[in-house]
């Protein structure tokens, strides 16, 4: 059943009763829940959607702090048929209230200070239903507390297709607001099957989860733990010795990172080498690890297998590197996961051969729906590729706008990113979003924001900026600490003397102005 | 050492933005008002302020969860 494809994310939960009833399906840090408890806590919160009105195919947003809660009220709402939009828990209250617009949410299950802070611009329209998680005293009107549901019904589960959209995932755009990847039931469940074949996962993993679940490449973490029968372990918090200690205490067999989180655990290894004689694999997803950094994990990891992987939302998972492969190939990002097929693609000329450079390109059933009600973007990034019509025809191909360069054995290693998309802490983060809110200041004229490469964070959020008269830095770094996500702010302000030079079409020279910002800020280090 | 407490709390919630007024004993990480960003510019203000150099391994929950063990860490140092 496991290698299925067509069941759609209830079954992924609820195929493991009765079998492993009793087996321990996910862990917090003073709680634990068995199959059977997780199936009944999804059950109470699908109960509670129908209870308010709530249909197959409406949108609920899950805003909520990693935890078996949070799996609970994904599970409910793909139990009755909803489309789940599960919110990162740091993401401000107006970046939450553009999503529950965007995609019209009928349910948000948040706790109770997330929905307090749903009021005057960021208010929702009159009949969204809200649950509060936690303590409800001075509830929001109109919400119910969680504690107050009724247990759970044992209601029969909708039969949701599995063709169908299961989630929408939002991310930042290149041109500003944030937009929402469409996920099937199938994306999401051959996503699963595809990693826990080359992870070679089976139910006696415990994958510890970090990474959240409002992210592709956390939300497999999961995934995988429940198609397999294993066990999840939530470490909400991001700190490198809190981490390194649940991974002992949990004989955790598996951690998935992203770079600026392999950069704090490798430094903390290597002052205070500790023995995870359990632990049978690590991954890095979501860019490069720095190359002093790869080169240290075969030593903090002994006898430890090291994948390193790419994905995008809008293609799921895309490739890895076997870890055999890892001592000889440290960087690289490999080939196609299984069930994918990938390419780098020379436009208008053809397949990037060995010693080439392309774009990398991905088919198959990973291909996301596109974006949420928006079917021009969808457009200029999911469509047919002219020169793999040979093999695909007219089939769906995303396009990643990243550049891989294909060595001699037909592996990729990642060159660049084709546009300015700024990866920050996990994060991809526009440009234009940054620029949007330092624009709202009233102390600037000029703004253009970029990413500077960075070892803790990934790439760190620069600004060059034009003063208006008696406007400076700390009044708007003041502003940046009370507009901005803390993943969004700058750490550096450039102050650019006059006005910025423009393009002839008389749009900002972007690559010039950036040029030479970064080169005044190396000059003066 | 001259970090005081006043200074940290006011630190926590000016330069961390913590959206909830900050005591002494108010869990900072583990109750998720602060996240890992907000622990690099703080673990920089305590070293700068305290004139401390702190380990990776102490950077625990146990040692910087709440202003009050904050502070007693940094004491330890001496």
């Amino acid at each position: 059943m496991a290698e299925e494809f067509d069941r759609n994310m209830w079954r992924m939960l609820a195929d493991n009763l009765p079998a492993r009833a009793g087996k321990i399906a996910a862990i917090d840090r003073n709680h634990q829940v068995s199959y059977a408890e997780l199936a009944a806590a999804a059950g109470q919160v699908a109960d509670w959607l129908q209870s308010r009105g709530i249909r197959p195919g409406d949108r609920v947003i899950v805003h909520l702090g990693k935890g078996i809660d949070e799996v609970a009220a994904m599970f409910g709402a793909w139990k009755m048929g909803a489309v789940v939009v599960n919110v990162n828990i740091r993401w401000t209250a107006a970046q939450l209230a553009y999503v529950a617009r965007d995609c019209r949410a009928r349910a948000v299950i948040a706790p109770k200070k997330a929905l307090s802070a749903l009021t005057g611009d960021n208010a929702l329209p009159e009949g969204t239903a809200f649950l509060v998680q936690g303590k409800a005293e001075g509830l929001v009107q109109g919400a119910d507390p969680w504690t107050a549901c009724p247990a759970d019904s044992g209601s029969a589960p909708d039969e949701s297709d599995p063709q169908g959209l299961a989630m929408i995932i939002y991310t930042s755009g290149s041109t500003g607001a944030p937009k929402g990847v469409m996920l099937s039931h199938r994306n999401i469940r051959i996503g699963a099957i595809s990693v826990a074949d080359y992870l070679r996962l089976d139910e006696s993993d415990r994958l510890l989860s970090v990474l959240p679940y409002s992210f592709d490449a956390g939300l497999n973490q999961l995934t995988t733990m429940l198609l397999m029968g294993g066990t999840i372990v939530h470490q909400p918090l991001t700190m490198p010795a809190e981490i390194v200690r649940m991974a002992r205490a949990e004989r955790v067999t598996g951690i998935a990172g992203v770079p600026p989180l392999w950069n704090q655990i490798v430094r903390l290894l290597l002052d205070s080498p500790t023995d995870l004689p359990d632990l049978r694999r690590i991954t890095n997803t979501g860019g490069k690890i720095p190359p002093n950094i790869l080169e240290v994990l075969p030593q903090v990891f002994p006898g430890t297998d090291i994948y390193l992987m790419y994905g995008l939302t809008e293609s799921f998972r895309s490739t890895y590197l076997p870890p055999e492969k890892f001592a000889a190939k440290m960087g690289a990002i490999g080939r196609q996961v299984p069930h994918a097929q990938v390419f780098a693609i020379k436009h208008g000329v053809g397949i990037a051969g060995p010693g080439e450079q392309g774009e990398l390109v991905h088919a198959g059933p990973l291909v996301s729906m596109g974006y949420w009600e928006k079917p021009e973007i969808t457009a200029e990034r999911i469509h047919p590729c002219p020169e793999l019509a040979h093999l695909l025809g007219d089939a769906p191909v995303v396009h990643s706008g990243d550049l891989v360069r294909v060595d001699e054995d037909g592996d990729l290693w990642f060159v660049s990113r084709m546009d300015d998309m700024i990866k920050t802490l996990g994060f991809r983060l526009s440009p234009t979003e940054v620029e949007d809110v330092i624009s709202q200041s009233g102390l600037v004229t000029d703004v253009v924001a970029y990413g500077v490469e960075d070892p803790d964070l990934g790439q760190a959020v620069h600004v060059a900026v034009t003063y208006l008269p008696q406007a400076d830095e700390s009044a708007l770094a003041m502003h940046c600490v009370r507009s901005m996500a803390h993943y969004m702010r700058p750490r550096y302000f450039h102050a650019w003397d006059g006005a910025m030079p423009r393009t002839a079409s008389g749009k900002l020279d972007r690559p010039s102005i950036i040029a030479a910002a970064k080169s005044a800020a190396s000059a003066q280090v | 050492m001259s970090l005081i407490k006043n200074d940290l709390i006011n630190y926590v919630q000016t330069e961390l933005s913590a959206d909830e007024s900050v005591a002494g004993d108010t869990e900072l990480f583990s109750s998720g008002m602060l996240d890992s960003v907000s622990m690099v510019g703080l673990i920089s203000y305590v070293e700068d302020k305290g004139g401390v150099h702190i380990q990776p391994g102490d950077v625990t929950l146990d040692n910087f969860d709440t202003i009050d063990a904050i502070l007693e860490y940094v004491t330890r140092l001496g």
